[in-house]
């Protein structure tokens, strides 16, 4: 596939990525995936799947989860943007709880699902950040993982949920 | 991928006007027409037609008689609303048991009627609620009965011209359910699904719907079931007879996704089930 073709139609749109305002030319038939990995060089939202099945490229829009592989850029106008790169705080020489209890928990083997599995998590506790298993599993049960068995992920998730506070979600939606 | 220009209208009149052109696609949430185009390279390529701005059309209204739902509402906040919960139950359960999160928040109703799959899931629930689409081009308006909509797997009467802008349902006091069947709970397409609007007076069926999914080139009505019910009063042995006959009306076909002898089966376990449930209350 030809990468950066500038005879495709673009468009311009505006958007905050990780809190971060963008002003960008973009091309228009590209998933927010495709510009996200291959124009701004995001790469930590994983390309699985590309039909909403794998749930790898889950990012933040607008306070939900969504694949960004079934999204195109004139779609994203004004939006919002989430990705794994923005979960730490910038700057911080540390992790964000829920990645820490990935860590702890064992929940990332190959780590391939991780960035879209965190993304997921963020999402359910910016609704509940009490929830129980059914909940857990109801969340995450758009994202695929063929390593781990999903048990260390729901472990995770569960461990993530008793040390989460209000201040490790705020940005989310902000 | 790679598509023309994609035209992105800042107003429904606009929309209109732009449908009206050659080879013009409308995309709302994407998630079929995305999946469609992923692997497709031949020309030729069609024109999106973004509708995501188009705020007059995405949203939940009701008045005396009916409610209606705009084109645009996500699954998820077909879920999540309380005017659905009340009025149209199994559209909402529908809503709650689609893909996953992440589909639900961007899949929309009008996407799921205009894909035209007989395994869409709001489909049978809006054929037992009685629901009429109303279909716009930028000259006219036509309200189409759900039922009169669909013509085959990813055919329907709409209008290269026309766009669906409103899903319209009367107001009803009914019982009723929807149950399906799938690979796995989430993101799977339905083997089959069952959902039922019935009205019970003095326990009695006083009026009844039943819609079956992915057992026919379209969702069909199960209409011989609705006659053996209707006048009757629940029981294990009236909800038993009807399980019997609607596998004859489901008319499955083997593909992928399942066979037609356990769809045929299928189809009465889903309507006991759902049957036992209103009359265990």
């Amino acid at each position: 596939m030809v990468r950066n073709n500038m005879t495709e139609p673009t468009i311009d749109i505006r958007f905050y990525l990780n809190g971060i305002a963008f002003n960008r030319n973009a091309p228009a038939s590209w998933t927010l995936l495709r510009f996200l990995r291959d124009a701004l060089g995001y790469t930590g939202t994983k390309c699985g799947c590309e039909v909403g099945e794998c749930g790898a490229c889950t990012v933040i829009v607008d306070g939900q989860p969504v694949n960004a592989c079934l999204i195109l850029t004139p779609q994203i106008d004004g939006a919002n943007i989430w990705t794994i790169e923005g979960v730490a705080a910038a700057g911080a020489n540390e992790l964000h709880p829920i990645q820490k209890a990935f860590l702890e928990c064992d929940a990332a083997h190959c780590g391939f699902c991780s960035p879209g599995m965190i993304m997921s998590t963020i999402a359910l506790f910016l609704k509940n950040s009490n929830p129980d298993d059914a909940q857990i599993k109801q969340a995450l049960a758009g994202n695929l993982c063929r390593c781990t068995g999903y048990i260390q992920i729901i472990d995770a998730v569960r461990k993530a949920a008793s040390k989460i506070t209000e201040n490790d979600l705020q940005k989310f939606v902000s | 991928m790679s598509l023309p220009e994609p035209l992105i209208p800042k107003s429904l009149g606009d929309a209109l006007k732009a449908k009206a052109g050659k080879n013009v696609v409308a995309i709302a949430g994407g998630t079929d027409i995305l999946v469609k185009l992923h692997d497709r390279f031949d020309d030729p390529q069609p024109k999106l037609l973004i509708l995501d701005h188009l705020k007059a059309i995405h949203k939940i209204a009701i008045t005396k008689k009916e409610v209606t739902i705009g084109p645009l509402v996500t699954f998820s906040e077909i879920e999540k609303s309380d005017i659905l919960k009340a009025h149209a139950s199994q559209l909402t359960e529908a809503a709650s048991l689609a893909g996953s999160t992440q589909i639900r928040n961007r899949a929309t109703i009008g996407g799921n009627l205009a894909n035209g799959s007989p395994a869409g899931d709001l489909i049978s629930p809006l054929y037992v609620l009685g629901a009429s689409l109303e279909l716009s081009s930028s000259k006219s308006k036509r309200i189409v009965p759900i039922e009169e909509f669909f013509i085959g797997p990813g055919k329907t009467v709409l209008k290269s011209n026309e766009l669906i802008t409103a899903i319209k349902i009367p107001k009803l006091n009914n019982h009723g359910f929807f149950l399906r069947l799938a690979t796995r709970r989430a993101l799977a397409i339905s083997k089959v699904s069952v959902a039922a609007s019935l009205i019970i007076e003095n326990k009695k069926i006083e009026s009844i719907k039943i819609a079956l999914g992915a057992v026919a080139p379209t969702v069909i009505r199960a209409t011989r079931t609705e006659e053996l019910l209707l006048g009757k009063a629940l029981s294990p042995q009236v909800i038993a007879d009807a399980a019997s006959i609607i596998k004859e009306e489901a008319r499955p076909i083997d593909d992928i996704r399942s066979n037609a002898l356990y769809r045929k089966e299928m189809v009465g376990v889903l309507l006991k089930r759902g049957l036992e449930g209103i009359l265990n209350g």
